[in-house]
């Protein structure tokens, strides 16, 4: 038993590599994104729209399989399996989190912006010392949503053959033919969701600004 | 609006595929082996889930009948041997996009599969077998009509299912699960009556858990190694490796420490 959950945890190594990239590069990502959605102008918001639909529409083990296999037919190479896992992982994640960003920025008050100008403050300060602290609070909650999914959504990567915690817990199934390793590995998760529960609950604590 | 261009999108993207899945024929004639020799490395697919042929050992080492045979034939090739798991459902995708040279992993030949890839010789004689519990009372393939049976999706279960006609017609239906232990698990908790199986892996199953075999199999089948269509080159190497194996007494060692007798039938 000690054997099996070593095994998993060698490969939960996997899952949190896959977990940190995500996050890293979908956050500022995202930020971008909903930008693009805001934007004034069709011929950016336009196809940034699709692109929010297409990623939030199908499902993620999908665009893995496509990110991964499609390029080889199109343009005749692939993405590394690991380098393909990460990109499928961080558009798919930073469309949510750009209507997540969005629904902040959307709900401050019109009022806000017109004080700001009122007193003559530039756009930069208006953004980064009035708008960006508020959107933050107003996000946390469902920014940390996502992020418990993430860590659950990492187990499938194995769908393109990265071998990540639950996949190493399928095949020390397989050997034993018992399904005890797979509980293993609930815990796992469990356990890593509740560091990150926790580590929201904290930061939001501190934020209440 | 929204629906019809991801349709759209995903139609052309198809269409691009088959296009260059059929095309995939190397024209300039047969040059695998080369390909092989030259980047230095032969990868080789597996459903790393699969005992005794291949799996993943205590020190979570990937091991197993096939994956010796593989080192073997690739020491004597003078190829690095790179092993690479994948899901199986999406096998033949990984092969024709060159993300792994072979599948070598308990493969069974099948005529489906003949027409999509190239095989070596087989080298071991496989059945695919039918499971159910002990306990249970069926003693032949004719008691199992009305029931549900399951198996592991994408494996050449589901072919003998639908090649013999009188036990697909006579059955309820079919549960397809991610691998074989979930589907042994259903059937231990009575979601399913039956398992088919390769016989070989039902055998090692057959240790732990509380199940027997039907002495009626439904397909008499073989293991070989698939390679991509008209790779002939390269699985001719392997053959000629592998008779080499049979002829010295290497394959026969492996297979008594693997699988416990020599049953291997390459070189015979």
């Amino acid at each position: 038993m000690g054997q099996v959950a070593l095994q998993i945890l060698q490969s939960s190594g996997q899952s949190l590599k896959i977990f940190a990239l995500t996050l890293i590069f979908s956050l500022p990502l995202g930020f971008v994104v909903a930008a693009g959605k805001m934007s004034r102008f069709k011929i950016i918001s336009v196809p940034v729209s699709i692109f929010i639909m297409i990623m939030r529409g199908t499902p993620l083990i999908l665009q893995l399989i496509f990110v991964y296999f499609a390029p080889f037919y199109v343009f005749g190479f692939s993405f590394p399996r690991f380098t393909a896992c990460i990109i499928a992982f961080v558009i798919n994640y930073s469309a949510y989190f750009a209507e997540i960003y969005r629904g902040g920025i959307q709900s401050l008050d019109p009022g806000q912006h017109e004080a700001a100008y009122v007193l003559g403050l530039s756009k930069r300060t208006e953004f980064f010392s009035i708008k960006l602290p508020q959107v933050i609070r107003t996000v946390f909650p469902s920014i940390g949503n996502e992020v418990v999914t993430l860590v659950k959504d990492t187990a499938l990567a194995q769908t393109i053959g990265v071998a990540e915690l639950f996949r190493a817990a399928q095949t020390a199934s397989a050997r034993m033919f018992s399904v005890m390793p797979i509980f293993i590995a609930g815990l796992f998760y469990f356990i890593m969701n509740a560091v990150v529960s926790k580590a929201f609950d904290y930061f939001e604590k501190r934020m209440s600004y | 609006m929204m629906k019809k261009i991801t349709v759209v999108l995903l139609v052309v993207l198809m269409a691009v595929a088959s296009v260059f899945a059929g095309g995939s024929k190397e024209k300039s004639g047969d040059n695998s082996l080369e390909y092989i020799k030259s980047k230095g490395t032969f990868v080789l697919g597996l459903d790393d889930s699969f005992p005794p042929f291949g799996y993943r050992n205590e020190k979570n080492e990937i091991v197993g009948f096939d994956i010796d045979v593989a080192r073997e034939v690739c020491k004597r090739l003078g190829v690095e041997l790179v092993l690479q798991p994948i899901d199986w459902d999406a096998k033949e995708t990984e092969l024709a996009t060159k993300q792994i040279d072979c599948i070598w992993n308990g493969f069974t030949v099948t005529e489906e599969r003949k027409k999509a890839l190239t095989f070596s010789d087989s080298y071991v004689n496989n059945a695919q077998a039918v499971v159910v519990m002990n306990k249970s009372s069926y003693k032949t393939l004719a008691d199992l009509a009305g029931k549900t049976i399951g198996i592991q999706g994408g494996s050449s279960a589901g072919d003998a299912i639908e090649e013999t006609a009188s036990f697909k017609n006579s059955i309820k239906g079919v549960v397809e699960f991610n691998d074989n232990l979930m589907a042994i698990m259903d059937l231990e908790i009575g979601g399913c009556d039956a398992v088919v199986m390769d016989l070989l892996v039902a055998i090692e199953v057959a240790k732990t858990k509380d199940i027997r075999i039907l002495d009626e199999v439904l397909a008499q089948e073989e293991y070989a190694v698939g390679f991509r269509l008209g790779e002939i080159k390269l699985a001719e190497a392997v053959n000629e490796q592998m008779k080499a194996m049979a002829a010295d007494g290497t394959m026969a060692q492996i297979a008594i420490k693997w699988l416990g007798a020599d049953i291997t039938t390459i070189g015979k």
